[in-house]
């Protein structure tokens, strides 16, 4: 069978790239004028995020500034990732603390189940987005990091108002 | 047992049949129903005093405690029915008003009956709002430390030192919500058996000095084995944490050490932590591969005659693997005053030392004080002993020396063969108590480096050296032991089972 060509007929108006050109650059000049809302300028401006995010942790610490975890074991022990070290002690007043509190944040899946299981209300997830490193050792955070860090915390979901209202 | 006469009774709809006299809880038990309970203990005498076990018995007046009350034919039981779960309830409410809230601390946490009940049958809150009574926290001595605040006053504690230990050393002191468990001033736990009472406390009101803020019981995986630590072989279970055995508590066994075992067997296990381990096989000073380690051995063990040194912690497959390569020889057993338990009869921390010193003499191996006696001049297999506190002049004259051992022996010349093996922890194997009951310990942690198995080292001795067959498990060599020698014959690991076998010719070393 013989190839053979079709050649179609389409109208000027629609095969010119005239038209569209236009169409393309009044789109942009009207958002030139009238900005689309949504853009925000970061880093100079930050977008708020909800009272639930869940971003990189941090320990709560009591009035004299020592962590309040007991180490009692129930957030390595939850966590689906596996990403929390915990090796208990016990300080000079015999009171339980942990000796060793890592959590590595690369393994984290931010799912918060530390905090919700957290008895002593110590760990906690942070409403914190930016953790860049210059090293990839530096996100295992360890217990002075984990202190000292002063972003705000999650609020945890609350089953009597779903919807945070 | 042909006339003891049975009961018929129903509990929670299952129909059972159990001897005259038997209690409600133990029935319940049999038929598969585990009332809650926290003063009963199968090993002590019945308290009645938690009334944590009330069940509803049909056409009875009100609710009867299970653990004090016989069965009567024809008996309905009702663990569950409203009535007994709303006494039970209550019961718990009473108990937790003064219970702290300090599970997150607590080293009984995830293995305290108080934690179990309430979350299956006690209230979500409270309804005291009072402050919770506040009392210090009492060293009671031995590895026992006392936190009055958890103590729910179910006495097992007072009744096991009483009744079982034969000791005046803990009683209830005060009445009331003051009550607590008090000791007497002249006496504490460091009774040789003391430490019981930590695996008795349902709560965590007696917890373990040593294990104290060191694991969570969660976290810990559990391994049945028998104690290494002297000849009677109570069974434990060995905890580990990763690879580190954290802690041993007695498993039971009616006919060995029922639920008990001693302080001086519990508190020593850090030997099988040990992390100065011969971890490499080594020939002439250097580390070697195994293949030519072994080959070096076998050739070795035909220059001469041989003296064989064993220890009496081998298992019964080591032992019996180091007779077919190099034969029997002499053995030492460490020894240590001996501390029976009043209450449990033959049962007691044994003068002996080690585990294995009558599955050894079964064997063939001779005791002796200094097992390097006539050793000049020939060529030595020192298997499982650290040869601490032993003249080993005679090495320096043996024709060559080989050593299978955990860590490297005092005291050998510089051209030893030197072969690391697992310890008891780190393999599967058996041993023989000193009533010949032959009980079988399971592996619990890894071996370190490249050390093997006892049996796997000298069964691969045997080859080298020509004199025994290759075997690929623990329980192949024991069938063969079994095959061989008479005393053990028609043993098997599944006839042993996890709670032990008596051999043949029993009563050896009384």
């Amino acid at each position: 069978m013989a190839i053979t060509t079709r050649v179609v007929a389409r109208p000027t108006g629609e095969a010119s790239y005239v038209r569209a050109t236009f169409k393309g650059l009044a789109l942009s000049f009207k958002h030139l004028v009238d900005p689309h809302k949504v853009t925000v300028q970061y880093p100079e401006e930050k977008w708020d995020i909800g009272p639930r995010w869940r971003g990189t942790h941090r320990m709560l610490t009591t009035e004299d500034g020592t962590a309040k975890c007991v180490a009692c074991g129930l957030c390595p022990t939850v966590c689906p990732a596996n990403c929390i070290k915990l090796v208990p002690g016990v300080d000079a007043q015999g009171n339980r603390y942990p000796v060793v509190f890592e959590i590595d944040e690369f393994r984290c899946i931010f799912c918060g189940y530390c905090q919700e299981v957290c008895p002593e209300e110590a760990i906690h997830v942070g409403r914190h987005y930016e953790n860049a490193e210059m090293d990839r050792k530096d996100f295992v955070y360890d217990l002075a990091r984990l202190t000292a860090q002063t972003h705000p915390v999650c609020e945890m979901w609350d089953p009597a108002d779903p919807k945070g209202e | 047992m042909s006339d003891t006469k049975l009961v018929n009774l129903t509990i929670e709809g299952r129909a059972v049949s159990v001897p005259e006299g038997t209690t409600i809880l133990e029935a319940a038990k049999f038929a598969g129903v585990l009332v809650p309970h926290y003063c009963y203990h199968p090993g002590l005498k019945i308290a009645g005093v938690c009334r944590m076990c009330l069940v509803e018995v049909e056409k009875a007046p009100k609710l009867a405690p299970s653990c004090a009350t016989t069965v009567g034919e024809g008996q309905v039981v009702h663990v569950y029915s409203q009535k007994a779960l709303d006494a039970r309830k209550g019961v718990l409410e009473l108990l937790l008003i003064n219970h702290p809230l300090d599970c997150p601390i607590c080293d009984q946490a995830g293995e305290c009956e108080l934690q179990d009940y309430t979350f299956q049958e006690g209230r979500a809150d409270s309804r005291y709002h009072e402050p919770k009574r506040f009392n210090p926290a009492e060293d009671f001595g031995g590895d026992v430390l006392y936190v009055t605040n958890r103590c729910i006053l179910c006495t097992r504690c007072v009744r096991f030192m009483g009744d079982v230990a034969g000791s005046r050393a803990l009683c209830v002191e005060e009445r009331g919500d003051r009550a607590h468990i008090g000791i007497a001033p002249d006496l504490d736990l460091s009774h040789p058996w003391g430490a019981n009472v930590i695996d008795l406390c349902p709560v965590g009101a007696l917890v373990s000095k040593d294990f104290l803020n060191k694991a969570r019981a969660w976290e810990l995986d559990r391994t049945a084995s028998v104690c290494p630590n002297c000849s009677q072989g109570c069974n434990v279970t060995l905890e580990t944490r990763d690879a580190d055995v954290v802690r041993m508590k007695p498993r039971s066994n009616a006919t060995v050490n029922q639920y008990y075992m001693c302080d001086a067997g519990r508190l020593n296990y850090q030997w099988i932590n040990r992390d100065d381990r011969l971890e490499l096989p080594v020939v002439a000073g250097k580390p070697a591969e195994w293949d030519a380690a072994l080959a070096a051995a076998g050739k070795a063990l035909k220059g001469g005659a041989v003296h064989v040194v064993a220890g009496a912690g081998l298992s019964n497959e080591a032992l019996w693997l180091l007779k077919q390569a190099c034969g029997t020889g002499l053995f030492r057993v460490a020894q240590g005053p001996e501390a029976p338990l009043a209450g449990v009869p033959d049962l007691a921390l044994r003068a002996d030392r080690a585990p294995n010193g009558a599955g050894a003499e079964l064997l063939g191996f001779r005791r002796a004080d200094q097992p390097l006696a006539g050793a000049a001049g020939k060529v030595v297999v020192i298997v499982g002993d650290d040869l601490d506190g032993l003249d080993t002049s005679a090495l320096g004259s043996a024709a060559a020396v080989i050593a299978i051992c955990t860590v490297v022996p005092k005291g050998l010349p510089a051209g030893a063969i030197l072969l690391p093996m697992a310890n008891f922890a780190e393999e599967e194997g058996t041993f023989t108590n000193l009533r010949g009951r032959v009980q079988r310990f399971l592996q619990a942690r890894p071996t370190p480096g490249f050390a093997r198995a006892s049996w796997t080292v000298l069964a691969a001795l045997g080859v080298a050296a020509g004199t025994g067959g290759s075997f690929a498990t623990a329980e192949a060599v024991f069938a063969a032991l079994a095959a061989s020698e008479s005393t053990f014959g028609g043993m098997t690991y599944d006839t042993i089972g996890l709670k032990g076998q008596v051999a043949a010719t029993a009563g050896v070393n009384a």
